[in-house]
């Protein structure tokens, strides 16, 4: 299969070729991107009907092999896709950025890194790619829009340390097992506290990847300060597609863990917890990146929440919603971009009535707000329905079913609320009026994210037809019952609860401020923003809260990024290292040197120089010597 | 009992290889920076007697012989670690020949004690090593190879030798002893497991806490000493636990290491001579000053950390197979390892060349050699290629038959 190799090279070459005959880069990189997209497509075809799987090299018990089935066809097409968009999108989003040279390196490097972790057909030969990903991701966060190191090492040190966790787990699966293939076959029971580590710790790394709780704090970090089309491209769809895939393929076909309750109740609640905490944090940002970037949290919630019922349906639906917020979560950042191209700002306060001006990004940003926040006929609407129809099915198993119901809906409720609140920020509202020349963004700007808003409309309203039975069912190895539409009148009902409550936590919000009236001050003249509702502080009542403010502060403080427990507790031990235990110790030798030296002191004070105390001790000596030989 | 007793098989090869290529690199090193340094001839002398005595342990099986190249080899670190001659180089010279030489003396009598229950000195033919031979002699091997407790004289060391040595230093000097562990317990069989789980946790307790004093280091060179300290406990740990993982995983690591961190010791050199410095906090935003140093540096700090395209991935990978074969929390532990390696890595490189509002700061950088550079350059490519062609050297040392 030598397609396997092209999907690997074909960006790689594409983009070392761009970087160094500078001339032709947007030629040679068009060329790598698109052939690759090429060959996804044809490969994604023939891996409809059969499965692939050859060794490379083999030695010392690991095989180096790739492994390709349905589910590797699918996430290949959307890398290729998704990095051709970003691509074009690039062009003119990046142009100004005095880095833009090694930019697209590192977002081919990306793509090749991605295909290789889907191609593989080994956990351990899987790590190689995955640690290369991680290679151009801290090269694509140092091309910052400003400084950017900051963020660039905080998101090294925690995909890093959740790689070495994941390689500890890979490891442990590999020596009990024998190997590390994936798919394995038999697959691994859960049923020794080895293997449930093993499983844990790989879980670990594709959470991470995926960007869940406790390890997302990065990407809020970095969305301050990177171009939108790296958010949109890394931790939107990317690391969404990788870190799902690998969640997907450790718990359903290398280890099974549909037979331990204990485990999918961990994933449910790290998936619940995800949803609650990051959509709250969400809701009272007034930045536009640092807003979606939560959201991008949020989302990895329903997947991870689906995936982890061990329903067929809550597994299809976490893979489909993986899909679907790849899709509108890049062209949000995408359409976001676009008007911090035009205007230069990202905050939320600066901003306002763009609607006019800029009216096709409008028409994305507007549809993939809705897909996000599952409103129908959208393609968001539907795989969140599923998840929610995986839970109502889990309840056969646990009692806890209905906490996950209420989070899983909450969830969307205040993810409704918070795009109500930035497309009216953005697009409608006052405009403030240094926007009044703003146009509508580029060509090739527009281009990407009109597509992916009509990908969202596709995929929701053709839902069964087109995705589902397509991309979806093939890819997991089970049998999907009860997608009957809207015959469950519980998920329905509990989806249109959800959009209600959004309208109105969104009316409990602006109904606490002021309307506009007419004010009289004395004749002065005020501007109109300074009398307008702004759209940031919607819920800056929540904000206030004496309930959540605490919450809030401790959230905004850092208190939920392990980042800075990571560092907290290295740097404590680095201290009793550096300061104690190896302050005594230089103490030690430093005592055993004085010791000696003090012996030395002594005996040569025994040599002063003076005759009489040499013959004293020559005499002395003889004395010893006579009562030797005597006794 | 003493003779031309030498013999080559895969690992020597290896390590005869990778010495060879390291004590080039410091000379074309040194070309460039030793011009204007007094009493050079004494430099060649050491820095050729180093890179001997390193070939000479690799590829002898006569333990007397072992010896008397490891006292070389002894001698050579410390003239080079005093070659300035002021008043700390000479303490810090001293105090590594004190304590180097007083261990060796311990290590002596341990080999005398296995001689004297063998009656020979052949590595092959010794069937015997009791307690207190194998203590005595693992006395000296964890002072040359710098493990926690008996480490003190490294940073001093690291701190005054001539950065075209101390590449040499790091990446020969400090692995004597461990190939010495390697060929005496490891390639045997005779031996009881506590000795080498103790070991084991020696090396993964030195490989933590110099980790974590690395991460508390302003200093580059003692940042540097500390991370030898630190990736030495690796190497350890992986012959400790042994299995063919193990063997393999330590002798790539031993590549890895000696390529990243005399790359590093290199940069850091051009560093001080250019900007005048040793300290992290007056240094910052060399990233402007010099691109092509900064990539290189990446490289080797990526090597150091075990990232992909760099050979340190491998190594690390086959370390933590070898310590999970044994058992998981020698796992556990060399990963606890390898975050404080990440830790110190990632601020030692961002503090060097990333800083605040860098794009207004006047950056006081006198242009460094092309020489030293390229050097550098070399080594980060080196490590490079080892790590995306990695089945050449590791089936190169499976091969090797254990």
């Amino acid at each position: 299969m030598n397609e396997i190799y092209y999907l690997i090279l074909l960006p790689l070459v594409g983009g070392l070729l761009g970087l160094l005959i500078n001339r032709l880069r947007s030629e040679l990189n068009f060329l790598g991107f698109f052939l690759t997209l090429f060959f996804a497509v044809r490969f994604f075809i023939a891996s409809r009907t059969q499965i692939i799987s050859f060794s490379l090299i083999s030695f010392a018990g690991i095989d180096f092999r790739f492994y390709v089935d349905s589910l590797t066809g699918l996430i290949i097409l959307f890398n290729a896709v998704f990095a051709f968009l970003i691509w074009l999108y690039s062009l003119k989003a990046v142009s100004k950025n005095p880095r833009e040279r090694f930019y697209y390196i590192y977002i081919a490097l990306a793509l090749s890194a991605a295909n290789g972790i889907v191609l593989s057909g080994n956990l351990i030969f899987l790590l190689i790619f995955w640690n290369l990903l991680v290679f151009s991701l801290y090269g694509l966060l140092l091309v910052g829009k400003k400084d950017s190191s900051f963020a660039a090492r905080k998101a090294v040190i925690i995909i890093g340390v959740s790689d070495f966790i994941m390689m500890l787990g890979i490891v442990m699966l590999f020596v009990k097992a024998g190997n590390a293939n994936m798919p394995l076959s038999p697959r691994i029971q859960l049923t020794s506290s080895w293997f449930i580590a093993s499983y844990i710790l790989i879980m670990v790394g594709a959470i991470a990847k995926a960007g869940s709780m406790p390890l997302h704090s990065w990407i809020p970090e970095s969305s301050k300060v990177v171009p939108a089309s790296t958010m949109a491209y890394i931790p939107a769809s990317l690391d969404k597609l990788l870190g799902i895939y690998l969640l997907t393929r450790i718990s359903y076909f290398v280890f099974d863990i549909s037979g331990s309750l204990p485990i999918r109740l961990l994933l449910m609640i790290i998936g619940a917890v995800t949803i609650i905490a990051a959509v709250g944090m969400a809701l009272v940002q007034k930045e536009t990146m640092r807003l979606l970037s939560f959201h991008a949290v949020s989302q990895v919630g329903y997947m991870v929440l689906g995936i982890g019922t061990g329903i067929p349906v809550g597994i299809a639906g976490g893979l489909f919603h993986m899909l679907n917020n790849a899709i509108y979560k890049a062209c949000l950042f995408l359409s976001a971009g676009s008007v911090e191209y035009r205007t230069k700002t990202t905050k939320l306060d600066q901003l306002g009535g763009l609607g006019t001006r800029m009216p096709i990004t409008l028409f994305a940003f507007f549809i993939a707000s809705l897909a996000i926040s599952g409103v129908p006929p959208l393609n968001g609407f539907f795989s969140k329905w599923m998840v929610y129809q995986g839970i109502i099915k889990f309840g056969k198993e646990s009692n806890l079913w209905p906490i996950f119901l209420i989070a899983a809906t909450f969830g969307s409720v205040l993810t409704l609320a918070s795009f109500l609140k930035l497309v009216h920020s953005l697009f409608l509202g006052e405009r403030p009026r240094a926007l009044d020349k703003v146009r509508e963004a580029r060509f090739e700007m527009v281009v990407p994210s009109l597509l992916l808003a009509l990908l969202c409309i596709v995929f929701g309203i053709f839902a069964y037809r087109i995705p589902l039975s397509n991309l979806i069912f093939p890819s997991i190895p089970f049998r999907v019952n009860g997608i009957g539409f809207w015959s469950p009148i519980l998920a329905t009902i509990l989806i249109l609860v959800g959009i209600i409550l959004g309208l109105i936590v969104f009316m409990f919000g602006t109904a606490l401020k002021p309307k506009r009236k007419q004010i009289f001050i004395g004749g002065e003249v005020l501007e109109p923003e300074e009398i307008s509702i702004t759209g940031p502080n919607f819920y800056s009542s929540l904000h206030n809260l004496d309930l959540l403010e605490k919450t809030y502060q401790f959230g905004e403080g850092g208190a939920f990024d392990f980042f800075n427990y990571l560092v907290g507790i290295a740097s404590g031990l680095a201290i009793i290292f550096k300061d104690v235990i190896n302050r005594i110790l230089v103490g030690i030798y430093k005592g055993i040197g004085r010791i000696i030296s003090g012996l030395g002191g002594f005996i040569s004070l025994l040599h002063n120089g003076e005759l009489y105390n040499y013959v004293g001790w020559i005499f002395l000596g003889g004395i010893i010597i006579l009562l030797i030989l005597v006794f | 009992m003493i003779g031309f007793d030498f013999f080559v098989d895969k690992f020597g090869i290896f390590l005869t290889i990778l010495f060879g290529f390291i004590g080039l690199m410091s000379f074309i090193y040194g070309l460039a920076t030793m011009r204007e340094k007094g009493h050079r001839l004494e430099y060649y002398l050491m820095l050729l007697l180093l890179v001997g005595s390193g070939i000479g342990i690799a590829l002898t099986y006569n333990l007397l012989l072992m010896f008397i190249f490891w006292e070389i080899s002894t001698f050579a670190i410390w003239r080079a670690v005093a070659y300035y001659r002021a008043d700390q180089d000479l303490s810090a010279g001293d105090l590594s020949f004190i304590l180097n030489f007083g261990a060796a003396t311990i290590m002596l009598l341990g080999l005398l004690m296995i001689y004297l229950d063998n009656g020979t000195f052949n590595i092959f033919q010794i069937r015997v090593i009791n307690n207190t031979a194998a203590i005595f002699v693992l006395i000296g091997i964890l002072t040359k190879s710098v493990t926690v407790p008996l480490h003190i004289w490294l940073a001093p060391a690291y701190r005054t030798v001539p950065s075209a040595i101390g590449g040499c230093l790091a990446g020969i000097g400090e692995n004597l002893g461990v190939i010495v562990f390697m060929r005496l317990f490891v390639t045997g069989t005779f031996f009881s497991a506590s000795f080498f789980n103790t070991v084991a946790w020696i090396a993964i307790a030195s490989s933590i806490i110099a980790g974590g004093i690395a991460l508390r280091s302003d200093n580059l060179r003692n940042l540097l000493a500390f991370s030898t300290i630190s990736q030495i406990g690796f190497i350890l740990l992986a012959f400790a636990v042994g299995g063919t993982f193990g063997v393999v995983g330590g002798m790539l690591y031993i590549l890895a290491h000696a390529l990243a961190k005399s790359g590093l010791f290199y940069g850091v050199g051009i560093v001080e001579d250019s900007t005048g410095s040793d300290n992290l906090k007056n240094i910052s935003c060399l990233l402007r000053a010099s691109p092509t140093l900064a990539v290189a540096m990446a490289f080797l700090v990526g090597s150091i950390v075990g990232f992909f395209p760099m050979i340190g991935f491998f190594s690390k990978l086959n370390v933590i197979i070898g310590a999970v074969e044994h058992s998981a929390v020698f796992g556990a532990g060399a990963i606890i390892a390898a975050v404080f390696t990440l830790l110190y890595s990632t601020r030692f490189y961002h503090e060097l060349f990333f800083g605040d509002k860098c794009e207004s700061k006047k950056i006081k950088f006198k242009r460094p050699s092309y020489t030293g550079i390229t050097v550098v350059f070399i080594l980060a490519l080196v490590s490079l290629l080892c790590g995306i062609f990695f089945y050449k050297p590791m089936s190169f040392l499976l091969a090797g038959g254990m």
